[in-house]
């Protein structure tokens, strides 16, 4: 009802002025009937009636709604004040867009990655099987594993398993072959996840049976961009690896995987297998109402049985478990993400300090402004909340920009590197201007607003009424407010140094990192992926075949030095495979050790440049003929013969292994140069390589099916040239075989520092933003402050004082405040630089080139912003100066 | 401070400026002329407020339903809004004369008392 008034009052109001006229009109009558003038009775009707103006107010102020009036009222004043002072409001506007820009860009990451539930049905209940050691925690599982977490049906359903990575399969039956990512799955995967099926179904169980048949799911991309599209490609037969496949269904376009899949295919695990290769990961749902811990307990049971039935295969400590997939699919990537958002709020308070200062300095120049209004009748809370708008105003529209600036700028960070975190899809596409992420601009842009404005709007409130109207136009800052601006540019530098010293650490790192020797000469170096699962390549002898053609084929190209294949590639991480040295007692343990594995053609070494330390590398020779040999990296030698000689012993692979690795022992033959596989920041860990010639078939049947090759190629100049040769060769040698994930060994080296260079990359952004914000801060006050004192100066001047003494005043000033934030920021940044402690790699926490360069940095662009201020406070010319009263 | 003594006098006005039209009205319909004039007569002057107050007491008194209005014709012959009490409008004169007369009465007391 009071909204219904509101809306009336422009009619009521022309009702109310009619009404007055004919008020004023029968009064006129009655004076012109006591005999007065037309004029004077008009005249004394007006008189009596007092001013239709006043009345017609007080009506239209009654039908008002004052809290909607009021705030418009507010907005078109701080918006008036605001555009008073262009200069100010622009600078303020940037640094707040700055500072939420940064906040949104680094929060809509932690929204995706951290916050956002899977995409899934009842994402809790989501779980990934683990197993469970005093080390480490192993998610890769074998097919007797997966058959024994199948049975724990008291506590998990919908058990799937599906592959890590995902072979590449050929897709052939066209003119060229194209290479996609084929998933293996068990037939429960699509329940498990929830799959949309839009056209057929997915995988029986019956399917999903050893023999059960060659068939195949498609994803929504590849049906339409393979196949156009075609409504009637189910039950269509497609040609994989010149293999036909029966299309069963196609999976709709929502359906969101970790390793995105062209491809869906079945397992079809062997229920008796005792194959104990590791190679692929399960997933499973919680039965309802069981927890998490319950689930552990049963398996943690369901391990002891395991280790009854098939013994030397887990640990006496290890057993198996479950962790939440999000949790487990987040993994390490919180803490990082954590500190950035850290890091980000130090930028935004900086901003704010620096804001703050602004809209000050502002209102000192306003104390006139305000004291008039309170002498008109304006009460202290209209003052506050006039300034309040002003702030909110700025940080609403700095929020609104920023928003933009935040998410553009991560899209297109993103694009370039996703810098290795996970759930964030192609390009970083998961990254979403949602609900979550506007609301924590918005929550954001408020709190700095009323943060910021807060400060000048009560200084500003506490007017000394006569004393601001009595100084004339001439204002000081009060000695309060002085000390409270310096209180803030002393911790804007605080905060700056903190963010930079950070920075600093993750530099330094990231340049250490670049610096570590891989173990072999990544320049020159070309890899790609083949897949080779079709029939032809269940056995080892003729993936050696191809390879050799390939390899001879491939050093015909001129440019081309060298050429070999192997099933991994150096620094994206091998496979892992327990050994026993023949001969040696090896106690309780099932096996003397456990080492890095490659399968690798003659050539490798070579290739990459791995050195030689003792004994021989393979050659052509070593095929599955000859003896069985393998070679060992300096890791391997120096731990397990830390004195005798590895070239007199003999190893055996898996031993114990009745299924695809079973197979005699090797002789050792050479030590070759450690490569850091696991990453350039660990240390290197034993390695064993044997010759792919000399593969076990089971084990080759296996690595066809579920990885592809590898293949390298060394060459005498930039290799990028010589992609088109090389792969029209490969081709043209392996009976049209298609390769992928085409990169050079320095393109390989640059993605597993990934993470390391995005965090880095970030923090130097955030650090640089912080310095430039507190170097704008500092010179802010020292340029207000000369400005406030060009009569002192002045008269210092005309006293005679020398330029470079008023000069070195002004620096000095600049500088008291630059020390003090120094030495906090340094406190503060020696406790917080622990946090970065577990990412730093060559230095410690407190490296002492971080925490004295980098203060020295920030004093020198102190200096520099203090420097254009002090030397405009020695051009005050002390005439205009005193004449300025 | 000075700006809340007047709004407070100008309640107790108020009150007592809308029970004189609500007063008014009892006789019949009457535009808003007649009614400050009839006012005036019959309070001999004690409330010597301009005329032109009694329109927001008016509009406010109709938007609360205790008066209607209708645009009509006067004596004079000339356009008029006229005012009307509601039958909500004759209930709320009855208390408020009730209420008027129990404070009076109080008063006098009070004031009768103390001399």
């Amino acid at each position: 009802m009071g909204f219904q008034r509101y809306l009336d009052r422009e009619d009521k109001d022309r009702d109310l002025t009619e009404e007055i006229q004919s008020h004023l009109a029968h009064e006129a009558d009655d004076n012109l009937a006591r005999g007065l003038s037309e004029t004077e009775s008009q005249r004394q009707a007006r008189l009596k009636f007092g001013n239709p103006l006043t009345v017609r107010q007080r009506v239209w102020s009654y039908r008002s709604l004052p809290l909607i009036e009021n705030i418009w009222r507010d907005i078109r004043y701080a918006w008036r004040s605001l555009r008073k002072t262009p200069g100010l409001t622009i600078v303020a506007l940037l640094v707040i867009a700055l500072g939420i820009g940064v906040n949104t860009a680094v929060f809509s990451i932690v929204n995706a990655v951290l916050l956002q539930p899977l995409p899934y049905t009842d994402p809790e209940s989501l779980m990934r099987l683990v197993l469970f050691g005093p080390q480490r925690t192993s998610d890769v599982a074998s097919v007797p594993e997966f058959n024994l977490w199948s049975r724990q049906t008291g506590v998990l359903r919908e058990v799937a398993g599906y592959d890590t990575g995902g072979a590449g399969l050929n897709l052939t039956g066209g003119d060229h072959p194209m290479q996609v990512q084929g998933v293996h799955v068990t037939h429960d995967y699509f329940t498990l996840f929830g799959a949309p099926v839009i056209a057929g179904r997915t995988f029986t169980a019956e399917e999903d049976r050893l023999h059960g048949g060659n068939i195949v799911v498609l994803s929504y991309g590849l049906w339409k961009q393979r196949f156009g599209g075609d409504a009637n490609i189910v039950g269509k037969t497609i040609q994989i690896d010149n293999t036909p496949y029966l299309v069963v269904g196609i999976i709709g376009r929502s359906f969101v995987t970790d390793t995105p899949a062209d491809i869906w295919i079945p397992y079809q695990f062997d229920p008796n297998s005792h194959d104990m290769a590791h190679y692929f990961r399960v997933a499973a749902r919680l039965q309802p109402g069981v927890t998490i811990e319950q689930a552990n307990a049963q398996l943690k049971l369901a391990s002891d049985q395991f280790r009854r039935e098939i013994p030397n295969v887990i640990g006496p400590q290890n057993h198996y478990g479950v962790i939440p997939l999000k949790e487990w699919t987040v993994g390490d990537t919180r803490t990082p993400l954590l500190i950035l958002l850290c890091a980000v709020a130090l930028v935004l308070l900086i901003a704010c300090a620096n804001v703050a200062n602004l809209l000050l300095a502002k209102a000192s120049g306003r104390k006139r402004e305000f004291a008039t209004r309170v002498a008109l009748g304006a009460s202290r809370w209209q003052i506050v909340r006039q300034l309040l708008a002003e702030s909110l105003l700025l940080s609403l529209s700095g929020g609104l920009l920023g928003l933009l600036v935040g998410y553009v700028s991560v899209r297109l960070l993103l694009s370039v590197n996703v810098g290795g975190l996970p759930r964030l899809g192609k390009d970083g596409a998961a990254v979403a201007l949602d609900a979550r992420l506007l609301f924590f601009t918005l929550g954001v842009s408020v709190l700095t607003g009323i943060l910021f404005g807060l400060v000048p709007a009560v200084s500003a409130s506490r007017t000394n009424l006569l004393a601001n109207l009595n100084e004339g136009g001439h204002t000081g800052v009060g000695f309060r407010s002085a000390h409270f601006r310096s209180g803030l540019v002393i911790s804007e530098i605080a905060l700056a140094l903190v963010l930079v010293i950070g920075s600093t650490l993750l530099i330094r790192t990231y340049l250490n990192l670049q610096a570590v020797n891989p173990g072999f000469d990544t320049h020159n170096t070309l890899t790609m992926a083949m897949s080779i699962s079709g029939d032809r390549f269940q056995t080892s002898a003729p993936v050696a075949l191809m390879i050799r053609n390939g390899t001879e084929r491939l050093k015909t190209i001129p440019g081309v030095v060298q050429a070999a294949a192997g099933n991994g590639l150096p620094l994206q991480g091998a496979f892992g495979m327990p050994f026993d040295i023949v001969g040696r007692p090896k106690g309780s343990s099932p096996f003397t050790g456990g080492a890095g594995y490659y399968s690798v053609s003659a050539g490798y070494f070579d290739s990459f440049k791995i050195p030689l330390l003792r004994g021989r590398t393979f050659t052509e020779n070593d095929d599955a003929s000859a003896p069985g040999v393998i070679i060992i990296n300096e890791a391997m030698a120096k731990q397990y013969w830390p004195k005798g000689d590895p070239l007199r012993d003999h190893l055996q692979k898996a031993p114990g292994d009745k299924g695809p690795f079973a197979e005699p022992s090797r002789q050792i033959i050479g030590i070759v140069g450690n490569t850091r596989d696991g990453g350039l920041n660990r240390n290197p860990f034993p390695t064993m390589y044997i010759p792919l010639a000399q593969m076990p078939d089971g084990e080759t049947a296996l690595n066809s099916r579920v990885a592809p090759l590898w293949w390298t190629v060394r060459t005498n100049s930039d290799p990028h040239l010589l992609v088109a040769p090389i792969t029209a060769a490969l081709r043209e040698a392996t009976g049209g075989l298609p390769v992928a994930h085409i990169r050079t060994m320095d393109e390989v080296e640059s993605l597993t520092i990934s993470r390391q260079r995005f965090n880095m990359l970030l923090l130097t952004v955030f650090g640089a933003s912080g310095l430039l914000l507190a170097a704008v801060g500092i010179y802010g006050l020292m340029a207000f402050s000369v400005e406030q004192r060009t009569q002192e100066l002045g008269i210092r001047m005309a006293m005679g004082a020398q330029t470079s003494h008023l000069r070195n005043m002004v620096l000095r000033q600049g500088m008291i405040l630059t020390v003090f934030g120094v030495v906090i920021g340094i406190g503060a940044a020696f406790w917080l630089s622990r946090f970065l402690a577990s990412f730093l790699f060559g230095i410690k926490a407190w490296d002492p080139l971080a925490f004295i360069l980098t203060p020295l940095l920030l004093g020198a662009v102190a200096l520099a912003a203090t420097w254009i201020p002090a030397v405009r406070a020695t051009k005050v010319d002390p005439m205009t100066a005193l004449r300025f009263e | 401070m000075a700006k809340n003594q007047t709004s407070d006098a100008g309640d107790i006005l108020q009150g007592t400026l809308d029970l004189l039209i609500l007063r008014t009205l009892i006789l019949g319909p009457a535009h808003g002329h007649t009614i400050a004039n009839s006012i005036e007569r019959t309070s001999e002057n004690a409330l010597d407020v301009e005329q032109g107050s009694l329109y927001p007491a008016l509009h406010r008194l109709e938007d609360r339903g205790l008066v209607s209005s209708e645009w009509g014709v006067s004596d004079n012959n000339r356009r008029a809004k006229f005012y009307r009490l509601t039958a909500k409008g004759h209930k709320e004169l009855a208390a408020a004369t009730n209420r008027w007369r129990r404070m009076t009465r109080a008063i006098g007391l009070i004031l009768g008392e103390s001399n």
